[in-house]
């Protein structure tokens, strides 16, 4: 992985310039969004739906390890029967 | 989508309905003797564990981690039902509708036949939620269910072995569809009022036991009798979201070999039947107002039980299967109408 926190993404970069980059560099775009201090506007839109539940949750979610927070999401697998 | 949250499946259905959530829970329980009587709902024991078989794919039988699914442990002889919770819309009056069907070993617990994916109207082969709350075995007659009792796959016991033959697929297979949004609405339009509106609910009680057997996949077959409706669709078949299913293969792993997959150790051993009525405490008896029930399946009433299928073998399968007497039973119904008045003990 080429990006870690030491990498500095200027905050003058628009997103779409962020995503393009982040295509380029084969990186994650939400990666280098928050790098540069940003979040993608569809993340945006869905907090401004429900800022305080999200505020709640993510403050809830800081000190959980990844593979918890990965649970909340994960989906029962489907397979061939 | 379906996850597994708290041991228990958990079927959403977002792009339908924000509400469109149905969480069944896998749930353990007294196996009641099997001796030809009729017998109440017995309780609720704790939820089985479960675990995603995809974490576990270098211990399971391969074809397990070709099925997908989930993977829950179940002693010999042990008994399991199943539980259909929605949260209740209050400002819809109801809870949001489903459309369950459940299969062991690939053979349909209403009606006795072979899987298939998609809803059949007649007979019938599925159930709805919220107005069929649980599932305890197999629909045999109007008003009768025989538990859902596990056996080793393989020994011959189990429904599907019985009625194909074979003993290929094992497990629990569950499929759901939600009520079209459309019909939602139209049916169940937002409301001004609330109602207090009392759910059935089973006790849970803690167990405390232990016990021993082998062997690793383990399949349902029927076992006591209980009486449980298994209720008609009031909505008809052409209320139901069928481009838009979720189904799991749940496995079920011998509790004997569950500690060597997972590292974690089984559930204990249930009571028995005796042992807990002797206690004093409670069975249950549900019943529905304004439902009608199906009539039961032919094919699944011809199924020897375990202990039939134990005396043709020579076998002891079951072997604490004394007769209980109850008493204690407590009556559990849907919610009431608005123009019912609630009965009380006096």
């Amino acid at each position: 992985m080429i990006i870690d926190d030491l990498v500095i993404v200027p905050n003058w970069i628009t997103e779409g310039k962020i995503h393009a980059l982040a295509n380029d560099l084969n990186e994650d775009p939400d990666i280098l969004l928050a790098l540069s201090g940003k979040i993608s506007k569809d993340i945006q839109k869905i907090i401004r739906k429900r800022p305080l539940i999200f505020a709640q949750l993510i403050r809830e979610l800081k000190n959980m390890p990844d593979n918890a927070v990965l649970r909340i999401v994960r989906e029962v697998r489907d397979g061939n029967w | 989508m379906i996850e597994l949250k708290h041991d228990s499946l958990k079927f959403s259905f977002s792009e339908v309905h924000p509400e469109a959530q149905l969480t069944i829970g896998f749930k353990r329980t007294l196996r009641i003797p099997d001796d030809g009587k009729d017998y109440p709902l017995p309780p609720g024991l704790g939820r089985f564990p479960m675990k995603h078989v995809d974490d576990f794919s270098e211990r399971v039988p391969a074809l397990w981690i070709q099925h997908g699914g989930v993977m829950l442990p179940m002693y010999q002889s042990e008994a399991l039902w199943l539980s259909f919770n929605s949260e209740f819309l209050w400002d819809h009056d109801t809870s949001y509708p489903f459309a369950i069907k459940v299969a062991t070993g690939k053979t349909n617990a209403v009606t006795g036949k072979v899987w298939s994916d998609g809803l059949q109207k007649d007979p019938q082969d599925y159930m709805v939620s919220s107005r069929q709350p649980w599932l305890d075995g197999y629909c045999i007659e109007k008003g009768v269910i025989r538990q859902f009792v596990a056996m080793p796959l393989g020994s011959g016991y189990s429904a599907e072995e019985q009625i194909t033959g074979n003993a290929e697929h094992g497990g629990i297979q569950v499929i759901v569809y939600p009520m079209k949004r459309k019909i939602f609405h139209k049916r169940f339009p937002k409301r001004k009022y609330v109602k207090d509106i009392r759910y059935p609910l089973r006790y849970h009680v803690q167990e405390d036991r232990e016990m021993t057997q082998p062997c690793f996949d383990m399949g349902l077959t029927p076992g006591g009798r209980m009486r449980q409706e298994i209720y008609e669709d009031p909505f008809g078949i052409e209320n139901w979201e069928v481009e838009r299913k979720s189904r799991c293969f749940i496995h079920l792993a011998n509790s004997l070999v569950w500690r060597a997959i997972t590292s974690d150790p089984p559930p204990t051993v249930p009571f028995t039947s005796k042992e807990y009525t002797d206690y004093g405490l409670p069975w249950f008896d549900y019943y529905s107002d304004n439902s009608t029930a199906l009539k039961g399946s032919e094919k699944l009433n011809g199924l020897k039980s375990v202990v039939e299928m134990g005396k043709e073998k020579g076998d002891n399968p079951v072997p604490e299967n004394e007769s209980v007497e109850i008493s204690n039973v407590k009556k559990l119904r849907n919610s009431l109408e608005p123009y019912q008045v609630r009965e009380g003990t006096f």
